[in-house]
């Protein structure tokens, strides 16, 4: 377990050896502080006090404003001092201390003095100082300075300037991009760092400059580079220059092969194993390409260095997952760190191990590992089941040492996280491999019994009821089942009486016995447990509730079908009375919002409205519907739905909307209605329509709503015909026709006798505009997407749209009038703007692509135009759109 | 970026922490896992002994020292190899000032001079000097021999 995080201080009283830091405060350092400011300077005492002002910065205290600056301005002073000890305390503890921009002043003055100093070591330190505190502006004042030390003789003001660089680059890069012939020229330099740091620095500056990079991996891969460091920076920089390249379709021999290969025999051990991690990442790596970099990573693999190690296992790893049989010939070398005191190189070698291993191994492996398991954490052990279960999956005839494996490790310790991922393993093997299902649907009995995890408990018990019952034996599993309900909680006993069931109706043979178990658990003191058990009672006992056994199946074994959030409206506006509820009641309509929700919304608090619009996975949702409608099964894809259309008032006594579906020579109308009068039952509701503004469209079926109690939503259809891949449009006039029945509102129910009145009740008018059939589909690159259409087919044409209170009212006029996709933001207008351009992009009906460049352009008086340009694959459709616009 | 440079003693409190680029609010967590690591890992092992972990997407090498252990967290480039490279220049320098594998309390002792070693050899995430007899020289504002 973690280690308390207090201060030192706070240790032991008893230990003998007690902290020059024992029992400091922050307030007493402070005044200690005070010495800075005498007039004779105590260097060793200046140096202790801020010896203990690092320690109390070090330990994570922090100083308010007053007395950071308080102790910044006294620090300040000890530069008078010309010890050294003490000066080079002084830097460091400046740095510490960070002062604001504001007191910055008081000290750059001496520090500047210093970066001017004859002293070598005053110009590298007052550099690094002064980087850290200073702003953009003062550095444009000491550039001229940094630029000299970048090629100071001495190695240590050039590596000072150098890192400087580095540093600056994030916040002030215009200026340190004027380096770079500086720069380049410490690449030239005798001292090994300084050359580290100034590649650092100048590939940092020419990042984004492909062909300087090259440049630059092409001189240095030919010439000598002194530090191990810099070799290595070298091959990555190497590695991203070769993947460029192949980026940009330069074939023939890979280029810098060679020098990545040479790399290999570098007498720096980093180095070698760069370059091998470097050659195994390359894009497409052949496998004579491969070999010598496996060798050398081999070696490692018996490195007495533990970092050489895992470097070596780590880099294979990656290597097994893209080639694993250029990895089995370490095999042997990567068997022997199972056994390895590092964890982490240990499991690296498994899951690699895993990976290559072939099925002959399988069982001595398994043995290594068991023996490893108990000594490393949940998390290690979480990613060696999982690589268990592949290999299972692998190798299915290893099946018996490997669910072996598992069940021993699923009776061991273990988190959640870690018994989750066995049993989802045990369960994969279930599935996949049948031989394995029998014992490992035991192991899982042998689990639950005991099990301190009830959402397994549960699960278990759920997969026990689907596969036991068609195994040979199932009488086994009963008693393991039927311990749950004396042993576990509420939950865990409920999903046993379920499964009990299960096993009850699918084995004719255990079915009495089963009656008997169920029986007792209907005097369990759980309200769930006990109604489960009575229901599945009665199921079982066949005593006339159900009729058949296939209802009982669908029952048991079947998905619900209807959607849960309906059902738990339906639910909940039951009112307990004599009649059931009756499950068919609830519809099956993925997308209608239920009616407590949006009354909850707040925005109709008293009324009753349609169902609000479709969710953004309507589509989904309309295309099962519509599908599982006989009717509608011949009109071929549906190409797309429309948002809800409101055809009535809020708060009107019903609630009409359309959705129109649109097919290619087919456009099926949705009416979705809800009744919102308790006091009645709509009957036989129909819409009919008026389509004699809509010359193309012929009307060729309508589908009626049969019932419509209040508050249920339902469906009523109506069917056009039209030509077909044609963007026909029309009006459409609407009236809705029912019979109305009176209904007592306590119990829900018409009076039988009562026939109804027939009544009809007008609707709004609908259209069906071009916009219909254009789906919205982006496209991630809209520059790309242009410049790839054809330019001769591209159509424009200049439009005045009148005046607009705003650019952005014109801008969402022309984006709903064609339904398209709005581009990489364009929709954003900045406020006050004259102009602007919106990139649009859609496929239209027939699945054609367009995309739409609309600039827009507002006058003093607010007039607005507009030019469009659009480009299509079918020059057709971009006349077509240019027609929409026009009649728009 | 050398994410993080932490020493702590032999029952975990912290001796000195430097973090770099590592939200405040995310300290807290990696003291704890550190030592957490440290705890589980580091009974009985050598001095200077390296073991390394990955957490994530970055590398962990931590070794003891006497009775201080000392933990590197660093990511992209400063992986496992250019950590140990780190760790060992560090461990060589604490050596170097404490004359041996520091007690706690010569540790302690010494604490001024190896905060200025870890600036000398670690500046705000980034390695700087790799030798340690030129920190030897440069934490008393010597120039290095070879000029």
């Amino acid at each position: 377990m973690a280690q308390p995080l207090v201060k030192k201080d706070d240790d032991h009283d008893d230990e003998l050896e007690y902290s020059p830091f024992m029992g400091i405060e922050k307030g007493a350092v402070l005044q200690e502080a005070r010495v800075f400011n005498d007039a004779q300077v105590d260097p060793r005492r200046c140096s202790q006090v801020i010896t203990k002002l690092l320690y109390l910065l070090n330990q994570g205290e922090s100083f308010t404003k007053v007395e950071a600056t308080e102790v910044f301005f006294s620090v300040t002073k000890l530069f008078q001092s010309k010890d050294t000890g003490l000066r080079r305390m002084v830097y460091l503890i400046i740095k510490e201390l960070s002062p604001s921009s504001d007191e910055v002043i008081i000290v750059t003055s001496s520090l500047m003095k210093d970066m001017n100093s004859k002293i070598d070591m005053y110009r590298a330190n007052a550099i690094r100082v002064l980087c850290r505190i200073i702003d953009g502006t003062l550095l444009t004042q000491i550039e001229r300075y940094l630029k000299q030390a970048i090629v100071d003789k001495n190695p240590v003001v050039s590596s000072a300037a150098l890192v400087s660089g580095l540093h600056l680059l994030r916040t002030n890069p215009e200026i340190v991009k004027r380096w770079s012939n500086e720069v380049q020229e410490g690449i030239q330099s005798r001292s090994a760092l300084v050359q580290f740091h100034a590649l650092a620095l100048l590939h940092q500056i020419r990042q984004n400059d492909r062909l300087a990079v090259s440049k630059l991996v092409g001189s240095l891969t030919r010439g000598s580079v002194r530090s191990p460091l810099a070799q290595c920076l070298l091959i990555r920089y190497t590695s991203q220059v070769i993947r460029d390249m192949a980026n940009h379709g330069q074939s023939g021999e890979r280029p810098f092969y060679e020098f990545l290969e040479s790399c290999l025999r570098h007498k720096a051990e980093m180095v070698i194993l760069e370059a091998a991690r470097a050659i195994t990442e390359l894009d497409g790596v052949t496998s004579r390409e491969l070999t010598p970099a496996i060798t050398v990573l081999q070696l490692f693999l018996s490195s007495p260095r533990p970092v050489l190690r895992f470097a070596a296992v780590r880099t294979l790893n990656k290597v097994a997952m893209t080639h694993p049989m250029a990895v089995t010939n370490c095999n042997i070398d990567m068997e022997s760190l199972i056994s390895d005191q590092n964890r982490s190189i240990a499991t690296l070698a498994i899951t690699t191990l895993l990976k290559t291993g072939n099925e002959s191994s399988v069982e001595r492996l398994m043995k290594q590992i068991t023996n490893f398991m108990s000594d490393i954490a949940d998390e290690f052990k979480i990613v060696v089941v999982e690589a268990i279960r592949s290999l299972c999956v692998k190798f299915p005839l290893k099946y018996r040492s490997l669910m072996t494996f598992l069940s021993n490790v699923l009776r061991e310790e273990g988190g959640f996280e870690y018994k989750r991922a066995i049993v989802d393993s045990i369960v994969t093997i279930i599935r996949d491999i049948p031989d394995a299902k029998e014992s490992g649907l035991l192991h899982l009995c042998e689990f639950i019994e005991d099990c301190e995890f009830t959402y397994l408990s549960t699960q278990i018990l759920h997969f026990l009821g689907i596969e036991g019952p068609n195994t040979s034996d199932p009488s086994k599993y009963i008693r393991y089942i039927y311990n749950r309900v004396h042993l576990e909680n509420a939950t865990v006993r409920a999903a046993a009486v379920s499964t009990l069931a299960k096993f009850g109706f699918m084995v004719e043979s255990l079915k009495p016995r089963i009656t008997i178990l169920l029986k007792r658990c209907i005097y369990d003191s759980d309200d769930e447990v006990r109604d489960r058990a009575t229901l599945f009672l009665s199921v079982l006992g066949g005593d006339g509730t159900v009729d058949t056994d296939k209802e009982t199946k669908d029952f048991l074994f079947g998905s619900l079908e209807v959607p849960l959030v309906n059902l738990e409206t339906s639910l909940k506006n039951y009112e307990p009375s004599e009649e059931a509820f009756d499950v068919d009641s609830v519809s099956k309509e993925v997308k209608s919002q239920p009616l407590a929700e949006k009354k909850a919304q707040g925005k109709k608090p008293t009324g009753l409205g349609a169902p609000p619009a479709a969710p953004a996975s309507g589509f989904d949702g309309y295309e099962k519907l519509l599908s599982s409608i006989p009717e509608f099964a011949a009109f071929g894809k549906l190409f797309k739905s429309s948002p809800p259309v409101e055809l009535t008032e809020p708060e009107t006594e019903y609630a009409v909307n359309v959705v129109k579906h649109i097919y290619d020579s087919h456009v099926v109308l949705q009416y979705n209605c809800t009744n919102t009068v308790p006091e009645q039952l709509l009957e036989r509701v129909n819409v009919i329509v008026d389509a004699s503004e809509a010359e193309e469209f012929n009307e060729v079926t309508s589908k009626a709503l049969n019932s419509l109690p209040y508050d249920k939503p339902g469906q009523a259809f109506v069917v056009f015909k039209k030509p077909a891949g044609v963007p026909a449009v029309g009006k459409f006039s609407n009236t809705l026709t029912f019979v109305v029945k009176e209904v007592d509102p306590s119990t829900g129910e018409a009076d039988a006798d009562d026939d109804g009145v027939e009544d009809e009740y007008q609707l709004e008018d609908l259209e069906v505009v071009a916009g219909d059939y254009m789906v919205k589909v982006g496209v991630s690159n809209f520059r790309n997407a242009w410049e790839n259409m054809d330019e001769e087919d591209e159509r424009v044409d200049e439009y005045g749209l009148g005046q607009r209170d705003s650019l952005g009212e014109a801008v969402n006029a022309v984006t709903d009038l064609l339904g398209m996709q709005i581009c990489e933001g364009t929709e954003t207008i900045p406020t006050n703007a004259r102009s602007h351009t919106c990139l649009l992009s859609g496929v239209y009906i027939g699945n054609v692509k367009v995309l739409v460049r609309a600039q827009f352009g507002m006058d003093s008086s607010k007039d607005i135009a507009m030019k469009l340009t659009v480009r299509a694959e079918d020059v057709s459709v971009a006349d077509a759109i240019h027609e929409i616009v026009a009649c728009g | 970026m050398i994410l993080a440079v932490l020493f702590a003693n032999s029952v975990g409190n912290v001796l000195i922490e430097r973090f770099n680029g590592v939200p405040a609010e995310e300290r807290l967590h990696w003291r704890t896992f550190l030592v957490k690591l440290g705890a589980d890992n580091l009974k009985g092992v050598k001095n200077e002994e390296l073991l390394v972990a990955c957490h994530k997407s970055v590398y962990i090498v931590y070794t003891m020292l006497g009775d201080v252990s000392i933990f590197l967290v660093g990511k992209d480039e400063y992986d496992e190899l250019a950590l140990a490279e780190t760790i060992y220049i560090i461990t060589a320098a604490v050596k170097d000032v404490c004359g041996k594998p520091p007690t706690e309390r010569v540790f302690l002792d010494k604490y001024g001079r190896i905060c200025l070693c870890l600036d000398e050899i670690v500046w705000n995430g980034l390695l700087e000097n790799t030798d340690k007899d030129r920190i030897k020289r440069l934490i008393r504002l010597k120039p290095p021999s070879e000029v």
